[in-house]
């Protein structure tokens, strides 16, 4: 008799398909890709000196201690300190044009150098000028900090060597995909809660009923419909990153883990619905029940989110194999409880 | 004497309005069974528990980048406590081999550190330099000579040039001081946003979804099973019924949001931006309601309209501090609100606007298919949508006037453009919004006259056509006029916001010229669309494709020419 | 095929059935009528095994309702005819076929056979664009789907035109004709009388009457015969016969002047009005035509011991009874005779 339930789950899945509504999620999914990539690379231009290829700030040094910050300057990448004889020719400069920032650099009587940075206000460069003046400045603080070994009990660590990479490299792991997996499985709940509470609306479920189907079946057919969805989803999903140069790892993993929360979502879903047979309760119910088991268990070192993140970076292992296999003892467990309460359930009542 | 008859007109359509209010608001509540409602309550009180328990630690705390690069080190390496402490590095045994394998991503053994060729290898290593420096800095604080652990004070001034060309120091926006070795050396400034102040933002964004959730499955409700054929045959107006079931969400939005920002430290500031968020989201969801056939078309549209929204008003607001573009989201006005930074009404304007622009409009257009014969239809989302506009289209000169109402839109999709394009080199990315911004200049001033044609609205004839692509034409230049607010906030320094918005050109040698071209071009480009769409649908879409590459040519020579 | 016994359905304090006991044999056309809220749906559902009862029995086709092996043998219509608007005819009856194991080849003809019969065109249009009464043919195509034994229809006719409820009604017939048991709802009784072989009652969810429409008849209705007399035309003195009105108040709307001009022609002990001849301005002859040297009364009396004394009297005033005609009363009459107090009680 499991084919009365694929019957159901096609003729949910048809019904979603000659609506042809689905296409607005495949729109939002790429909205969001586009976004996010936008992000992604914005982020990178913006805030790595090294991903702006060719280009160098200039920046005036002056004050009593301009030699020794101008010797850490120089060695530093995409800056061009220029030595200026006082303050006001340097901060001349600045108005001018002629340089991008002012770094006026006093010892103070207590031994510690005062650093006056001056920037301009107000565009794009601003952000590119303060983040490689901060690198600057840290390595001249190494150096100071250097002289005055002698009086610290202990020494920093040497720092590991600077290599040229995307420090929004793990942006694209720990939310993008993320992102892009756990939204179908989202709707795929959603659309669950809709598929009852809209039969039980207009009395559609009854004619279901009076089949040789039993009322658990029913809803099984459409548990399976929308659980299915999203592993197709993400599977494209996955398909159309690698496309775009994002390898994804593990993705058979990442299948298993959509599937496992696409289960435990439609499950609850199916629990919403004979809860609260009224979609004006019942969608808000269950968006809450699955922000809180997705985005409420960001905090958790094993939560979906960072699940996803560790096995598409290629950095899964066997804690994370484990974590998944959990997940998917978890959903079938919500899933046979959702079960129990269906046979609980008396459907004329609702 | 008529004033005051129409002032008691317009109170008695209040009334109307305040009576399905409170009837939609009882209903809602009455209209469940008990059952239902208790689960309802009970699972959202659980929730708000569980948000207020699960805000009480920082939300410094989300751990999505957890163990995501593995480090080999030993158990006796001065670095094995750096990666103990950092949450997105994984210490694991030292091995060559396990680095080999891409078991690890970074080894450190004894003082050497060893990596991959690989962007993820480096980005771990790039990762495990920043977390030794974090971890320096830690170890600094505890010295107790404080002088020696951070030998260099940093003040940082943000000056504007543009105004303070004489005095030095006078045109100083912001400064900020702090030790170099905290790293905070103007950290928040060029880190966009704080963090909190983003993730306070945020808080104020998801209350709404569930009320949209709500209305939306009030506003379906009423057109599933013919419900709200009765609401139609009392003596109140469409307009009132639209009015009056969506005032109590929408003052049920505002009240959240008041009482947010009074949690969170948010002034009326923040609260003046989050409202016409509020306002354009229950639009969307209206208008959502009025096409969707279905409870889970609803759901597809309603995700739609929050993915977008969301996204539009959450990501700019990531730059607030960096980049003007960051203004074209109410919300950067709540982080720099939640911040104590000033808004100035300008500001506010050009935020806010184009929200409650749209709002109304969706509105609008979702009123005008409340009526008997769209109401209880069932036609696919885009008919029903050419249906919608077709309803507003009463006379020749409702093409000019929609044609301006949709400058709101037009003009979100462009900044969106904008947004997405500008991290791309300037040569690509210019070519690019060329062509979306004809793409959707030359949509929004031909989609309502091809539904007009849709649906027989209009006399057949090319005369007729072409008079009709004038009137959009017109109607679509005036209002691009309103989009010189945005050149008052500063946007265009950007080349891609000036490609945007002075396409029409500003600015040049014959100035009357080129102040006419643009509405020349508008003129001609619509009744290419106009021309195409009086023929065929498929007549449309050639008319179009032609009158975006018309328009796209011009934009490329005009800008070209003057920038 | 049906046998229901001390079937009840309770919510809470409210019964909406109080042990309904009846048997439906095997091919016959079963009504259910009542006004409404009387449970008839209720009773309707609960034989499609869509609520349990509270308390009794129900059997179909041997199954107890409870079973879900029962539900193979059964074509349900319910009283709305909500469909899945997105989906065509074709479509839709293929789905439910699906559901119910029809082979598909089956399923083709015997979807191709009920439409063909149903007259239904527009087989690939959206169930949403369609007309109420082609939703209804659509829906009873449905309840066909699995060549059920029992057909139990919730008010087939509910909601549509004259024209479509004849052809929807004679369709059911048809399917009794076929061998199928068939217990359907109605208030409107008309449909009922037309083509019930037995109805049962039902008021404020309890069985008030039972059997075959005729015997509902004889127990509940009254029969009147309506008996024809002429008496010579010489024999007419007045024209105060012509009174008119309803027979049945005759009696108090008697003139007493006339009733004592009457004569020989007075009251008869029962109270059944004079028949016609015998008293020339008898209240109960209602109608009076004069033909040619004949004048022609119709009087109407309840029984037929009434009719004897009419005789008797017209043939004593030298003329004859020329026709009798039994009029049964109506099932509407029936139907509001029970109803009456009851619901009037009720409410």
């Amino acid at each position: 008799m499991s084919d009365s339930r694929l019957t159901i789950a096609k003729r949910e899945l048809s019904g979603l398909r000659k609506e042809k509504t689905i296409l607005l999620a495949l729109a939002i999914q790429l909205f969001i890709a586009a976004f996010s990539s936008f992000l992604v690379v914005g982020l990178v231009s913006l805030y790595d000196p090294g991903s702006v290829e060719g280009y160098s700030i200039d920046v005036a040094v002056a004050g009593e201690s301009a030699d020794d910050l101008l010797a850490v300057a120089s060695r530093q990448d995409g800056l061009e300190p220029t030595r200026y004889s006082n303050p006001a020719t340097a901060y001349r400069s600045f108005q001018s044009g002629a340089s991008d920032a002012v770094l006026i650099a006093n010892r103070r009587p207590s031994g510690r150098v005062s650093v006056q940075a001056t920037v301009p206000d107000g565009n794009v460069q601003t952000t590119i000028v303060v983040v490689r003046l901060r690198e600057t400045l840290r390595a001249y603080e190494r150096a100071e900090r250097g002289q005055l070994a002698d009086r610290l009990e202990s020494m920093p660590l040497e720092l590991p060597p600077e290599e040229r990479s995307n420090p929004y490299y793990d942006f694209t792991y720990t939310v993008l995909v993320p992102l892009l997996l756990f939204l179908p499985v989202f709707i795929s709940g959603s659309i669950t809660v809709d598929s009852i509470t809209e039969e039980l609306d207009q009395g559609t479920m009854e004619l279901l009923r009076v089949t040789p189907i039993t009322f658990g079946r029913i809803l099984d057919g459409k548990l399976l419909a929308a659980a299915l969805l999203a592993p197709v989803q993400a599977l494209l999903w996955l398909g159309l990153l690698s496309l775009n140069g994002t390898q994804v790892a593990d993705v058979p993993a990442l299948l298993a883990l959509v599937g496992a929360f696409s289960l435990l979502l439609t499950a609850i879903g199916v629990a919403v619905s004979l809860l609260a047979p009224d979609r004006r309760v019942a969608q808000p119910v269950y968006s809450v029940c699955a922000l809180a088991l997705i985005g409420g268990t960001a905090t958790l070192p094993n939560g979906p989110v960072n699940t996803v993140a560790r096995l598409a970076i290629d950095s899964g292992g066997p804690e994370t194999t484990a974590t998944v296999a959990g997940y998917g003892l978890f959903a079938i467990g919500v899933y046979a409880a959702t079960r129990w309460l269906i046979d609980r359930t008396d459907p004329a009542a609702l | 004497m008529t004033k005051r008859l129409g002032s008691l007109v317009s109170l008695r359509r209040f009334t109307g309005t305040l009576r399905i209010a409170r009837w939609e608001l009882t209903r809602s509540a009455g209209g469940l069974d008990r059952r239902t409602a208790a689960f309802g309550l009970l699972v959202l009180a659980l929730a708000g528990g569980a948000v207020a328990a699960g805000l009480a630690p920082s939300p410094g705390d989300v751990a999505l980048d957890r163990n995501v690069y593995r480090v080999g080190v030993g158990a006796n390496s001065p670095y094995y406590e750096v990666i103990a402490a950092n949450g997105a590095l994984a210490a694991k045994p030292p091995s060559a081999d396990a680095l080999d394998a891409g078991e690890i991503d970074v080894l450190v053994r004894d003082d050497r550190v060893l990596i991959e060729d690989s962007a993820k290898s480096r980005a771990a290593l790039a990762a495990f330099r920043s977390a030794t420096e974090s971890y320096n800095d830690r170890r600094m604080r505890a010295e107790e000579d404080e002088i020696a652990a951070f030998p260099v004070g940093v003040s940082l001034t943000y000056e504007d040039r543009t105004l303070s060309s004489g005095a030095s120091g006078s045109g100083a926006s912001g400064s900020e001081s702090s030790e170099a070795g905290q790293a905070a050396a103007g950290s928040d400034r060029a880190a966009g946003a704080p963090f909190e102040s983003l993730v306070l933002a945020f808080a104020f964004l998801v209350p709404m979804n569930f009320v949209v959730q709500l209305y939306g499955s009030s506003m379906l409700g009423e057109r599933t099973n013919r419900r709200g054929e009765l609401l139609l045959v009392a003596p109140v107006k469409p307009t009132e019924i639209v009015a009056g079931k969506t005032l109590p969400y929408f003052l049920g939005l505002a009240g959240i949001a008041a009482v947010i920002a009074a949690t969170v430290g948010g002034g009326i500031v923040s609260v003046a931006a989050v409202v016409p968020i509020g306002l354009c989201f229950l639009a969307a969801t209206f208008l959502g309601s009025m096409l969707a056939r279905s409870f889970k078309e609803l759901t597809f549209v309603t995700i739609a309209a929050s993915v977008f929204l969301m996204s539009y008003v959450f990501v700019p607001a990531v730059f607030t501090n960096v980049t003007p573009i960051a203004l074209i989201s109410p919300l950067t006005l709540v982080v720099r609100d939640l911040a104590s930074e000033s808004v100035s009404l300008g500001e506010y304007a050009f935020s806010t606007g184009p929200f409650y622009l749209s709002g109304l409009v969706l509105f609008v257009l979702g009123t005008g298919i409340y009526r008997e014969e769209d109401l209880f239809t069932q036609r696919a989302v885009p008919l029903k949508f050419l249906d919608a506009l077709g309803a507003r289209l009463r006379r020749y000169r409702s093409v000019a006037l929609l044609s301006t109402l949709f400058i709101p839109f037009v003009f979100i999709a462009e900044l969106l453009g904008i947004a997405v394009l500008f991290a791309l080199p300037i040569g690509y990315s210019l070519p690019v919004l060329f062509l979306v911004i004809a793409t959707v200049e030359e949509l929004g001033k031909s989609v309502h006259i091809y539904a007009g044609y849709a649906q027989n609205r209009f006399e057949t004839g090319w005369r007729t056509a072409l008079l009709l692509g004038a009137l959009s034409g017109v109607g679509f230049f005036l209002g691009e006029k309103l989009t010189l607010l945005a050149q008052a906030v500063g946007l265009p320094e950007l080349a891609l916001g000036r490609a945007a918005f002075v396409p029409s050109g500003a600015g040049g040698i014959e100035l009357l010229a080129l102040a006419l071209a643009p509405l020349a071009l508008h003129c001609v480009t619509a009744s290419i669309s106009a021309f195409g769409a009086h023929r065929s649908k498929r007549g449309y879409l050639i008319g179009l494709l032609g009158a975006i590459g018309v328009h796209a040519a011009y934009n490329l020579t005009v800008v070209s020419a003057l920038v | 095929m049906i046998s229901v016994q001390g079937l009840s359905k309770r919510y809470g304090d409210f019964s909406a059935v109080v042990g309904s006991d009846f048997e439906v044999a095997s091919g016959e056309v079963f009504g259910v009528v009542g006004p409404n809220g009387a449970g008839k749906t209720t009773t309707l559902k609960i034989l499609s095994g869509l609520i349990e009862p509270s308390a009794g029995t129900a059997t179909v086709a041997g199954y107890d309702v409870t079973e879900p092996a029962m539900r193979s043998t059964l074509g349900f219509l319910p009283e709305e005819s909500p469909l899945y608007e997105d989906m065509t005819p074709l479509s839709y009856l293929h789905f439910f076929a699906d559901l119910y194991d029809v082979p598909r080849e089956v399923a083709t003809d015997r979807i191709d056979a009920s439409l063909s019969r149903l007259e239904l065109e527009h087989r690939t249009r959206r169930l949403g664009d369609t007309s109420k009464g082609m939703k209804r043919k659509v829906a009873i195509a449905r309840s066909l789907i699995n060549d059920p034994e029992v057909l139990i229809y919730d008010e087939p006719a509910s909601g549509l035109d004259p024209l479509t409820t004849n052809e929807v009604l004679r369709f059911v017939a048809e399917l009794a004709d076929e061998g199928k048991t068939v217990l359907f709802s109605a208030h409107n009784l008309y449909h009922v009388e037309d083509i019930c072989d037995r109805v049962i009652v039902m008021i404020d969810g309890e069985v008030v009457a039972r059997g075959t429409v005729s015997e509902i008849r004889a127990t509940h209705g009254t029969t009147e015969y309506h008996v024809y007399t002429t008496v010579p035309v010489e024999e007419k003195t007045t024209d105060s016969s012509r009174s008119s009105g309803n027979q049945l108040d005759g009696e108090s709307e008697t003139d007493p002047e006339t009733e004592a001009d009457a004569g020989a022609g007075t009251a008869l002990d029962d109270g059944t009005p004079n028949p016609a001849p015998p008293m020339r301005n008898g209240a109960a002859a209602t109608t009076v035509t004069e033909e040619g040297s004949t004048e022609r009364y119709e009087t109407v009396v309840p029984d037929m011991a009434a009719v004897e004394e009419l005789r008797e009297r017209a043939s004593a005033a030298g003329g004859e009874v020329v026709d009798i005609r039994t009029v049964e009363p109506s099932f509407e009459e029936i139907f509001l005779d029970i109803a009456r107090p009851s619901a009037g009680a009720g409410s």
